[in-house]
């Protein structure tokens, strides 16, 4: 009767197990779509054996649990490619708000910061005509209204760089409130499953903390390490402690120089953060490299043509025989009470460009004659016509530093959005491979792998057979204009 | 397989880019391989002798270098996922070698970790 009982007990046994094993089957099947659930193997323990007779019998196994099918260094890398694909893709966002700023728009009538260039052609070029005729009053009008075209242009350039960067320093601050939820979650869920699976996989929580883990990735650089109990330790790329088991330290913002700082525990840790990555990341490039760099550029035109315009009309006799103050290359001073400037006189760099504007009213104040040379005269506005071939903003032209500067903001945006691409391209792939590998799915890890593989290969020959085509190409142009 | 590489002969040079950087984003090998046969028929236009139509292609050479530079980088992307996932795979392999030798009742040594 006892083996009789023992085969009835190992079939119940089984039977349980079994129906264990399809529940845990039945879960992955219902959450086949549910973002970020992993699909979970059930796991057998085999029963301890009983001894009938001196014979050991088997008893059979017992379903003990699932466990999730997940990579916790593919999750990393994941996370890791996210978050310098958020960097870039909010940085990105930015750039291109800075260089639509700086690009001509043919259908508008009214002059915008994307005329600059234009602006600064048509300023020396009414010098020009004010050379041929200095008497002209209409040449004298066309000097200053050209003057306040570039002034407005460049100011308003200025003020938009500024408004732009206030737009980020709000996003940017909003994005704590998000990071600091999350963060609080995180500590919560390592508490939930330190105390509920220390020692082993933790299912749903464990699916719950990474899709916190993915969705702070996206906010912020954050590194991730595992400790005791199956906690979770998470830092800033740079080391600050963000979470630390069930604690967690809460982002703070204030306002240091009329910008938002970060910090951590009393540490300013901005800086930090701009070259963390996520989209805090990027919002804090842009705001704190891109457009200073952008505005400093402004500021050193703006003053380098305003300086030099300003000092050589103050240096010379307007229409009405009144000198400036100035001395002229000669050396000779003009006799005047008070300077003749064109422009407002900046006495820094920075801040120029906002503060551009045309000071002087009367078109007859410009002055086109030489000092001593009588009103007739026109060898000062034929030398200040020549400063628009002159290299006089950090050793280049105006135009040619104005050009180059957007030269150098368009290939900045076309590497973000290289970077961005290929990111979001790694992305992507990453989570394909995941998605084989932890989601309800009927792809298996190999099959996986070997279509990335094969990929990989395809893409290599596609790539070195482009660039033999795109060398035959260049070669065969490069022919053809020299024949 | 051949039809589409000669479809795609007369395609823009920087269409054929952007269509490769998007197919090695999504992983799709067999969209890889028909663009590697596309590439193969352009490049045969282009040999000596071939009816290569030289202005016109330089014009698309210089088109398309900036959608080369994109899927040169997502190309070193999926080398670096690559490396990733098999190094994965090798961790996991000594992983279950490490399990066995345990379960065969191995000494938990450093020899059990294949050092010797």
């Amino acid at each position: 009767m006892g083996t009789i009982n023992s085969a009835f007990s190992m079939m119940s046994g089984a039977l349980d197990a079994d129906q264990a094993a399809l529940n845990i089957v039945a879960n992955n099947v219902a959450n086949a779509s549910t973002t970020g659930y992993t699909e979970e193997t059930p796991n057998w323990q085999e029963n301890a054996p009983v001894e009938i007779n001196g014979v050991s019998y088997g008893t059979g196994v017992t379903e003990t649990g699932p466990t999730s099918v997940r990579d916790t260094v593919l999750e990393e890398r994941l996370n890791q490619q996210q978050q310098l694909a958020s960097a870039s893709g909010s940085r990105l966002t930015a750039l291109n708000s800075i260089q639509a700023l700086f690009t001509p728009d043919s259908g508008s009538t009214s002059s915008t910061a994307g005329d600059i260039g234009s602006d600064l052609t048509s300023f020396f070029n009414s010098f020009s005509s004010l050379e041929a005729n200095p008497t002209n009053n209409s040449d004298r009008q066309e000097v200053l209204s050209s003057a306040k075209t570039l002034a407005g242009d460049v100011s308003n350039a200025a003020a938009s760089l500024n408004s732009q960067r206030s737009a980020l320093d709000q996003e940017a601050s909003g994005v704590t409130s998000q990071v600091n939820s999350l963060t609080s979650a995180l500590a919560q869920l390592n508490l939930q499953i330190q105390s509920t699976s220390p020692n082993g996989d933790a299912g749903t929580l464990e699916d719950q903390r990474q899709e916190d883990l993915s969705q702070l990735s996206k906010l912020i650089g954050i590194n991730q390490i595992t400790t005791e109990n199956n906690s979770l330790s998470i830092t800033t790329t740079s080391g600050e402690l963000l979470v630390s088991g069930g604690t967690s330290n809460q982002l703070t913002t204030g306002k240091v120089n009329g910008v938002t700082d970060f910090f951590l525990g009393g540490t300013d840790v901005t800086s930090q953060l701009t070259s963390g990555g996520g989209e805090l990341g990027g919002y804090l490039t842009a705001r704190d490299q891109d457009i200073p760099s952008a505005l400093s550029s402004l500021d050193q035109l703006a003053y380098s043509v305003s300086t030099q315009v300003n000092t050589l009309n103050n240096a010379g006799t307007d229409a009405d025989g009144t000198e400036g103050t100035g001395t002229n290359s000669s050396g000779i001073t003009g006799t005047g009470a008070t300077p003749l400037y064109i422009f407002s006189q900046s006495t820094q760099v920075a801040g120029s460009a906002a503060s551009m504007s045309v000071v002087m009213t009367d078109p007859n104040q410009i002055a086109a004659a030489g000092l001593g040379d009588g009103t007739g005269d026109n060898s000062n506005a034929t030398v200040m016509a020549k400063l628009a071939n002159s290299s006089i903003v950090n050793g280049q032209t105006p135009i040619n530093y104005y050009s180059n500067f957007v030269s150098t903001l368009g290939a900045t945006v076309s590497g973000v959005q290289t970077e961005n691409a290929a990111q979001t391209a790694s992305v992507t792939q990453l989570q394909t491979q995941n998605g084989a590998l932890s989601s309800v799915n009927l792809n298996d890890e190999a099959s996986s792998m070997t279509t990335l593989e094969r990929s990989y290969q395809a893409a290599s020959q596609v790539f070195s057979m482009l660039n033999t085509i795109m060398a035959s190409a260049l070669n065969l142009g490069e022919q053809s204009t020299v024949s | 397989m051949q039809e589409s590489g000669t479809r795609r002969q007369h395609a823009d040079l920087k269409e054929l880019v952007v269509e490769a950087s998007r197919a090695l984003a999504r992983l799709d090998a067999d969209r890889l391989e028909e663009l590697a046969l596309s590439c193969q028929a352009l490049n045969r236009e282009l040999a000596p002798g071939g009816t290569s139509r030289g202005a016109e292609m330089f014009r698309q050479a210089r088109e398309a270098k900036g959608d080369m530079a994109v899927f040169a980088r997502v190309l070193e992307a999926t080398r670096a996922n690559l490396d990733v996932m098999n190094r994965l795979r090798e961790l996991r392999a000594g992983r279950l070698e490490y399990g066995e030798r345990l379960t065969r009742g191995w000494p938990r040594t450093e020899g059990g970790h294949g050092d010797n």
